[in-house]
């Protein structure tokens, strides 16, 4: 009697076995069934955020990715280059000191047939300084007095300052997207989807389909007469990711054909060795250093032993004693180069300024060096030194990163480092008000010139509020921006490097690369000194 | 004599006792028990969107916490003064009842949509992955009770009990990561994440009339290939939130089905040479059903709050993975509308299963 249920209770509990494999099997069938990429399309993955198409409305490498592909700038970074050159303008140049002359080519129109004037470039750029969003990039056009329009192909850009050799770079910049004025409000951030609806683009590709920050679909744009040319491949589809280790799951295993932004360096270094993927380096331009605040570092000007020539004895030994190389390779796997200057390498005028000044000459550590420079100013050992870091908005590494920092400082004894970390929405405002002596910045450049990686830190009242203040150093930069002869002014950024690597008001120490990730036949992977990535050069 | 015991089984009629007199009454008290149920539902969602926004206003205002460290103090005292943050909090708080009354539950600041449109937008994506998850805690959780009630005391019963233990005491984000590398990264058999191939994706994106629900538009779609693949994206997911639940069901069930099996009718019929494996199949599970059903409702709101882990783990993008990512910006207003939208779905889903429960079982509405 016992033995007949017994095995109907096995056939059951078989059955329910059965039910939860029969989900994992109806979904193997399927799973290599459809999608992925074929013919003319390519799959991006990114873990980078869109907050808004609307060039009034963002200032971000998510959103600007998007802007670089869909919209029209007057000025661009042909690929390789840093320096910028007319994109869907036919000329562009200075026709007086504050006027800046561009001449639109001849027949230009956005995807939804709505041509594109002058009138659009007026419109494109007051709406920018009328909406001046804070989450936008209108603080980029701070030297734009007004544009007036005398033809439909010509715009004239009038400025407040003569002569500013950054403004054609501030065209190719999060500030130059030209938009249609048919489609975007005139005084207020437009919404993304009433954009794709307008159709209103009229760069290498157009938006087919869009969900923010979840899948987007770019189909080539025929019409596109700039700089740049036309694309190679004719469906791009962008898929965004939350997880970095999903992202390079689906790159290993053949579900997009390009990863970009952002794998973390270990994930970036097991996939060198991954023959089915090809890791592709560029340059990039994000800088990290360290700032000293010149009034509370030791011996700083409001410390109650303040003494400039000490305080630059501790900054001195400071630099002589960073490891950049063991940096970049121990914390970013090589992610992260040295970087020996302000300016970022690759970049027209940047030097490597601190290279022969700190450490061994050669770009690597000297405690004997650090220790004679101490002892010449009289500094007493061990150096008590505050360094404060933010672990939540310069990636996941920071913590190894400024352990790393303490270290290397720490060796040899001659600084004893009280090592703390700040959330960032605390830290930005701590850093301003003379809370840390000394402490972590990391910087993306706005456009690819090396005034960018100068005017906003040395300047008077610039943004680190670091007290650091060199009149010649701020005569130079004002000097530099007004020079139109190229080489004088490349000579000129190197001087400032030189003066700023005497006082080191800030100590750079790496240099952030580009990587890509992407299958094995997939060409024409383009990371250069414009930092951005375009997508009509990938093809297979 | 199986035969004759399913043509007129009086263990049938006693395994149903919904068959209670009074027909008539009992109909109108169904009517005014929903009624009630439903008229509960108001100060329900009234209290739960009440308490969500004061402690959301508890943290400051949306703006400071959203771009406090990046605005200068005055553009963010005109930001503020612009949105009505610095209005007395009663004041406000009117507003933002007004505003959800007419389906305005303000802008997300963080990439500039409409609350509302986030809720529709991924709302289904999380009701489909709720269904999924329901499914497998029934498909499992249902006859391993059973099994367990049958093997009473026995090894089997042992095994399925620590079986149910580790289902739902298994964080579920261990649970989704476990599963993704044995069926993902190992074996290759099933997608890592998200709810279907970019391809597909993209087709049912550009149906006439999507409805954000996959398995629908794969179907709207008529391909198989499609389906297929938006199934075996919801395995692992399904599975992951699935098992939280079928735990606690398989419990349930064998607890039930046990004290069902020790009731007078089931004596009778073991009485009479029923079998074994047919009293608790054909007559004592059922009464072991109710308490599911009552318990499910409980259950959505486990489901929901495992699906912020479950959607974030397997890039599900639905309600939970959209209020990961708001959290991450300090987005409080796109935080403060999902939540409401979440404890609405619970109250609704319970009302739902309160009127099932009084369906199925008169008692509950006496």
């Amino acid at each position: 009697m016992k033995s007949a249920p017994s095995r109907r209770a096995r056939v059951l509990l078989g059955a329910s076995a059965l039910a939860v494999s029969a989900l994992a099997l109806a979904g193997c069938s399927g799973s290599g069934g459809s999608g992925g990429t074929s013919g003319g399309s390519l799959t991006i993955g990114t873990t980078d955020k869109i907050t808004s198409i609307d060039p009034a409305g963002s200032y971000d490498n998510g959103s600007f990715a998007v802007m670089n592909q869909v919209y029209p700038f007057l000025m661009n970074t042909p690929y390789g280059s840093p320096d910028v050159k007319p994109d869907i303008a036919a000329s562009a140049s200075f026709t007086s000191p504050t006027d800046y002359t561009v001449k639109l080519k001849k027949g230009l129109k956005f995807a939804n047939g709505h041509a594109l004037t002058s009138s659009d470039v007026k419109f494109t750029f007051e709406r920018q300084l009328k909406i001046n969003d804070p989450n936008g990039p209108a603080s980029l056009l701070g030297n734009l007095k007004d544009v007036t329009t005398p033809d439909k192909l010509t715009a004239v850009f009038h400025l407040k300052v003569p002569n500013d050799q950054t403004f054609p770079q501030v065209l190719s910049s999060p500030a130059g997207p030209i938009v249609d004025e048919q489609v975007f409000s005139a005084d207020k951030v437009t919404p993304d989807n009433t954009i794709v609806k307008g159709d209103a683009f009229a760069g290498q590709y157009t938006i087919k389909s869009y969900k923010v920050n979840s899948l987007i679909q770019y189909k080539a744009n025929p019409d596109y007469q700039g700089l740049l040319g036309p694309a190679k491949t004719g469906t791009i589809n962008v898929k965004y990711y939350a997880s970095a280790p999903n992202m390079k799951l689906d790159i290993q295993q053949g579900n997009i054909d390009v990863a970009f932004r952002s794998l973390s360096a270990t994930d970036i270094d097991s996939l060198r060795s991954d023959k089915k993927v090809k890791v592709v380096d560029g340059p990039g331009g994000e800088i990290r250093y360290i700032v000293f605040n010149f009034n509370t570092m030791p011996y700083g000007a409001t410390t109650p032993d303040a003494d400039a020539k000490k305080a630059l004895a501790v900054r001195q030994a400071a630099a002589d004693l960073i490891d950049r190389k063991a940096i970049a390779s121990q914390v970013y796997k090589n992610t992260y180069t040295p970087l020996y200057s302000y300016v970022a390498q690759g970049l027209t005028g940047a030097t490597e300024s601190l290279k022969p000044l700190y450490g061994d000459g050669n770009g690597g550590p000297s405690l004997d060096k650090a220790k004679q420079t101490l002892q010449a100013a009289g500094v007493t050992t061990p150096i008590n030194l505050s360094l404060q870091y933010t672990p939540d908005h310069y990636g996941p590494s920071s913590a190894d990163e400024y352990a790393m920092i303490k270290d290397q400082l720490e060796n040899g004894g001659l600084f004893k480092v009280n090592l703390a970390s700040t959330e960032y929405v605390q830290y930005s405002k701590d850093r301003v008000a003379d809370v840390y002596p000394a402490y972590q910045l990391g910087w993306f450049p706005d456009y690819s010139d090396a005034d960018n990686y100068l005017t906003p830190f040395f300047s008077k009242d610039n943004f680190l509020s670091n007290h650091y203040d060199n009149p010649d150093v701020q005569k130079l930069i004002t000097q530099q921006v007004g020079t139109t002869d190229k080489a004088a002014r490349a000579k000129l950024i190197g001087q400032i490097q030189d003066k700023v690597a005497n006082d080191l008001s800030t100590l750079p120490y790496l240099q952030g690369s580009q990587v890509a990730v992407v299958g094995a036949g997939v060409k024409g992977t383009t990371l250069d000194a414009s930092f951005k990535f375009r997508y009509a050069p990938l093809h297979k | 004599m199986t035969a004759l015991l399913d043509a007129s089984d009086p263990l049938s009629q006693t395994s149903a006792p919904a068959s209670a007199p009074g027909r008539s009454r009992s109909g109108g008290g169904l009517l005014r028990y929903i009624i009630i149920r439903f008229l509960l539902i108001i100060p329900t969602v009234f209290i739960l969107v009440t308490v969500v926004f004061f402690l959301m206003r508890t943290t400051g205002d949306p703006i400071t916490a959203a771009q406090g460290g990046r605005l200068p103090p005055d553009e963010l005292a005109r930001r503020i003064h612009e949105a009505g943050y610095d209005q007395p909090l009663i004041v406000q708080y009117f507003q933002y009842l007004g505003g959800i009354v007419t389906g305005n539950f303000g802008t997300t600041f963080s990439d500039h949509q409409p609350v509302a449109t986030v809720l529709v937008t991924y709302g289904t994506a999380t009701l489909e992955l709720a269904f999924y998850a329901l499914i497998v805690a029934f498909i499992v959780g249902v006859p391993l009770g059973m099994l367990a009630a049958y093997f009473r005391d026995k090894g089997w019963d042992a095994l399925l009990r620590i079986f149910a233990i580790l289902c739902y005491a298994t964080p579920v984000f261990f649970a989704g990561l476990l599963l993704k590398l044995i069926f993902s990264v190992w074996l290759g058999w099933l997608p890592v994440s998200g709810r279907a191939t970019t391809g597909d994706e993209l087709t049912m994106q550009s149906l006439d009339h999507p409805t954000g629900i996959y398995l629908i538009d794969a179907f709207q779609t008529g391909d198989p290939a499609v389906l297929g693949d938006v199934l075996a994206h919801a395995v692992l997911p399904g599975i992951a939130l699935g098992f939280l639940t079928a735990g606690v069901f398989l419990r349930l069930v064998r607890t039930n089905v046990i004290s069902t099996l020790s009731t007078d009718y089931v004596a009778s019929g073991r009485a009479r040479g029923v079998s074994e494996f047919r009293l608790v199949r054909k007559h004592a599970y059922r009464p072991a059903l109710i308490p599911i059903i009552t318990v499910m409702g409980l259950q959505i709101a486990l489901l929901l709050g495992g699906a912020v882990l479950t959607e974030t783990t397997f890039e599900w993008k639905g309600l939970g993975f959209q209020l990961a990512q708001y959290l991450q910006a300090r987005d409080y207003v796109a935080v403060q509308g999902i939540v409401v939208m979440l404890a609405v779905i619970v109250a609704f889903t319970n009302f739902v299963v309160d009127v099932i429960a009084a369906l199925i079982d008169p008692r509950v509405r006496y």
